[in-house]
């Protein structure tokens, strides 16, 4: 008896243990069920790179990584998956529109100037460029809800940008954009923007400096206006190769132009006094005139540098947060349920036992749930359906065990001699039942991918525990009840109708 | 032993029924389920509109599926699918890379929960292009509730790779498990095993190529972790029986082996039952709880936890006797192929 109190002692410490460990370690809860989004970013080979290695993926993906640190999501993670995938979860962000923006391109900063003999095209495109730029910024405002400043009372409303019909048709047919019939004005736009986009940077020089030798990014409010700044710092190389890129083309009516992967989205006039030395001492800005979230995006792509290769985005998954806690709340909803129902069940058809096996369950739930905490996974709605599953299973442990516990009975032997041969009976094909399952969770966890290895991780955890506890808690728990005599009662075990119709 | 203290001279006394009297309406059940299960499958292969064994689900496909929580509960003015679909075909969509917007026009719509929400499964759109699909749909069918949206977007060779993946776990664990079972058992208990376990999983997609075919039901990613577990599931029940009829080979070891599994399928009915049942219970609290996203799901897991039930009581043990021979477990099988001793 004295070894069945140890291990009681164990089991209530173990219990006490879990009890803390869930009060000091939260759940994680997945995405699914606290609202965030999920991208899958797959790398692309490109040049020379025929196919992508892991180094590179390791490359791509420590990039990335200090663009995630960079956009401050607290408790995001990057994960790579396989020999060319990344998946990276932003719990909490609910505009995947953005997270695609900064992980999405490759970030490649050009510096460049502009070729000579092109001052006139340029202005030309410029002029069309800003247009276009204020009167789209206008109709985003517009459709994104938020309400215009309202114009004081009895002035006129402020002018508004507008973009007049016979314009942007002439505009369109002298750049020889096709825009698809029927497209609206905002459609016309747009493409009518990319091709003076197109156009501009077909007007610079090669890259003279890239974003290789910046050293770091920063933003600041323009002092005029409500726009942002991204400001930059040049390595020594770089802030030398900026001076000579500046007192090149200072004092002309040339541009710099600042060119992110292929799109120009700045450019800038060199003033006169740099025609000495150029720009030195490695500092520039960008003037772009962003919004403070824009300058904030850019500079999180510049400092954390230039994807190595190109990266395309195959999956991107969000759920809002209101649609996680309903899917919490109906899988809690679920789980107690099923574990309610399963009690009752158990404590009706075996009765004294049932009601051990009950106990027993319910430190199987609380190991389950603080080894999640421990180790820790991440709870989703699989890996829920999982842990509900592996509760039907345990039960299964504790109902071999009983039902040859009865049978012991039936066939007249006494209750300690019945209970330990029901364990050792039953023994053989819980371990056959457990061994398959975790096999099959090992084949699981190996080769699935997603949804499919988190179900794996919580069934398996569950199988290892249901062995446990059903072997040695119902068991413990079992032998110390039947040192008290008046709890060694066979009809606590079996209906006494059963009992004395003849075992033959 | 002592399971039988009146000793080997007699059989025990069967309380419910001798399975292997009825062998044949088992076998005849299963061979008509396992037949209607394929003539699903074939006609979801030869429909045009699906063109492969299940109706394959947006994980497989790859597209975006929008889901959105109308403002309005718990009365909400009805909403109708044609109505959504109209909306769906007015939208304008931002170009992406170059390539035109695609077009919405007849995607399907479904209305759920008494129209407190709304499910689109469009092509692949890229995210900017998933807002614009929200805040143009909130001007004629909104308000929607903040935080009530989820938006996926998987490409296609995620689809291809998921299948690939789970395919190759399913038959990695057949593997492995019949290599587990001819250790512990022998060969013949292998190849039951396994035989039923494909039972199993063929009845349940069967009944899901049935359910494709005649309500559109898809299957995502979550269905193939159901026919997994079916599958663990299936040996799980399967064993425990197969244990029990070893059993008694040192206790009955005297009478023909058909007695034996009678005896050993008697003994463990009452167990296979009630652990179906305490199984079945919590699925069942996930089917009627656990809101749509879970719900075929636990239909998946529920009929083959059923099928699976039935084909380790009534299919592989009355199999046994056929394959093994006049009577002993471990003795040649009839078709005369090798010994099936344990390796």
């Amino acid at each position: 008896m004295a070894r069945q109190q140890g291990l009681f002692a164990l089991i209530l410490a173990l219990a006490i243990a879990a009890g803390a460990v869930l009060f000091s370690f939260p759940l994680q809860l997945g995405l699914d069920l606290r609202g965030g989004s999920q991208l899958t970013l797959q790398v692309l080979p490109a040049g020379a790179i025929k196919t992508v290695q892991r180094e590179q993926l390791e490359a791509v993906k420590e990039v990335l990584d200090r663009r995630v640190n960079g956009l401050g999501v607290a408790e995001s993670t990057l994960q790579t998956i396989g020999d060319d995938q990344l998946v990276l979860q932003l719990p909490g962000e609910q505009d995947p529109t953005r997270a695609a923006k900064v992980f999405g391109t490759t970030a490649l900063l050009e510096f460049r100037a502009q070729k000579p003999g092109t001052e006139r095209e340029m202005q030309g495109l410029l002029r069309l460029k800003r247009q276009a730029q204020s009167v789209l910024d206008l109709s985003r405002r517009r459709t994104s809800a938020e309400p215009a400043q309202p114009a004081a009372p009895g002035q006129p409303p402020a002018q508004t940008p507008s973009f007049p019909a016979e314009d942007l048709a002439k505009a369109l047919r002298e750049l020889g954009v096709s825009v698809p019939p029927g497209a609206g004005e905002t459609e016309q736009i747009e493409a009518l923007l990319d091709e003076v986009n197109k156009r501009v940077v077909a007007l610079y020089e090669p890259a003279a400096l890239t974003g290789k030798d910046l050293v770091t990014a920063g933003r600041q409010q323009q002092q005029t206006g409500t726009g942002w700044d991204v400001t930059l710092n040049f390595n020594r190389q770089g802030g030398e190769a900026f001076a000579k890129l500046t007192q090149s083309i200072a004092g002309s009516n040339r541009l710099l132009g600042i060119v992110l992967d292929g799109r120009s989205i700045s450019e800038a006039s060199v003033s006169q006094e740099f025609a000495a030395a150029g720009i030195t001492g490695g500092a520039a800005s960008i003037t772009g005139n962003f919004t403070a979230e824009e300058a904030r995006d850019l500079e999180v792509q510049l400092r954390g540098g230039s994807l190595p290769l190109p990266v395309k985005i195959i999956e991107v998954r969000t759920v809002g947060p209101l649609l996680g806690a309903e899917n919490i709340r109906t899988s809690l909803v679920a789980a107690l349920a099923g574990l309610a129902l399963v009690a009752v069940f158990m404590v009706v058809v075996y009765r004294l036992p049932g009601a051990v096996a009950v106990v027993a369950l319910s430190l199987y739930a609380l190991f389950n749930l603080a080894t999640y905490a421990l180790i820790p996974v991440t709870l989703t709605l699989p890996g829920i359906a999982g842990f509900i599953l592996s509760i039907g299973m345990a039960v299964d442990a504790n109902v071999l065990i009983f039902e040859r516990v009865k049978e012991e009975l039936r066939s007249g032997n006494t209750l300690i001699r019945s209970i330990d041969g029901g364990f050792s009976l039953a023994f053989s094909s819980i371990l056959d039942g457990h061994v398959t399952g975790l096999i099959s969770c090992i084949a699981l966890f190996a080769l699935g991918t997603g949804l499919v290895k988190g179900f794996a991780v919580t069934l398996g955890i569950g199988l290892l525990l249901s062995l446990f506890t059903a072997l040695s808690c119902t068991r413990v728990l079992l032998r110390l009840m039947m040192s008290y005599p008046t709890l060694r009662r066979t009809t606590y075990f079996l209906p006494s109708r059963q009992l004395t119709s003849p075992a033959a | 032993m002592t399971t039988s203290p009146s000793g080997p001279a007699a059989l025990p006394k069967i309380q419910y029924f001798r399975i292997t009297r009825h062998r044949r309406i088992a076998w005849w059940g299963s061979a008509v389920a396992c037949l209607i299960s394929l003539i699903g499958i074939g006609l979801c292969w030869l429909n045009p509109a699906i063109g492969a064994p299940l109706k394959p689900g947006l994980d497989f496909t790859g597209g975006t599926r929008i889901q959105l929580e109308r403002a309005c509960a718990p009365n909400c003015p009805a909403i109708t699918v044609p109505q959504v679909e109209e909306r769906l075909g007015d939208l304008k969509l931002p170009e992406e890379g170059g390539a035109a917007a695609p077009d919405l026009r007849g995607a399907p719509v479904q209305v759920l929960d008494q129209g407190r929400s709304i499910e689109l499964r469009l092509p692949s759109l890229s995210a900017e292009q998933g807002n614009a699909v929200i805040s143009q749909l909130a001007g004629s069918l909104g308000p929607f509730k903040d935080g009530g949206t989820s938006v996926d977007t998987i490409g296609p060779t995620l689809g291809d790779q998921l299948l690939r993946s789970s395919l190759l776990s399913l038959l990695v664990s057949f593997a492995a498990i019949a290599l587990y079972i001819t250790l512990r058992y022998d060969r013949v208990f292998a190849f039951l095993a396994i035989l039923c376990l494909a039972h199993d999983v063929l009845i349940t997609t069967g009944l899901f190529a049935w359910l494709g075919l005649l309500l559109g039901v898809e299957v995502d990613s979550l269905f193939a972790v159901a026919l997994i577990t079916v599958a663990g599931y299936s040996v799980n029940d399967t064993v425990v029986v197969f244990d029990r009829i070893r059993e008694q080979k040192t206790s009955l070891g005297a009478f023909p082996f058909s007695d034996q599994v009678d005896v050993a399928v008697d003994a463990t009915l009452t167990r296979s039952l009630y652990t179906s049942l305490t199984t079945l219970l919590p699925l069942l609290a996930i089917l009627f709880f656990g809101g749509s996203s879970l719900f075929w799901f636990s239909v998946a897991l529920t009929a083959g936890i059923s099928v699976g039930s039935w084909s380790s009581i009534g299919v592989a043990p009355t199999l046994l006797p056929l394959l093994s021979g006049k009577g002993f477990v471990g003795s040649a099988p009839e078709d005369g192929s090798a010994p099936a001793g344990a390796a």
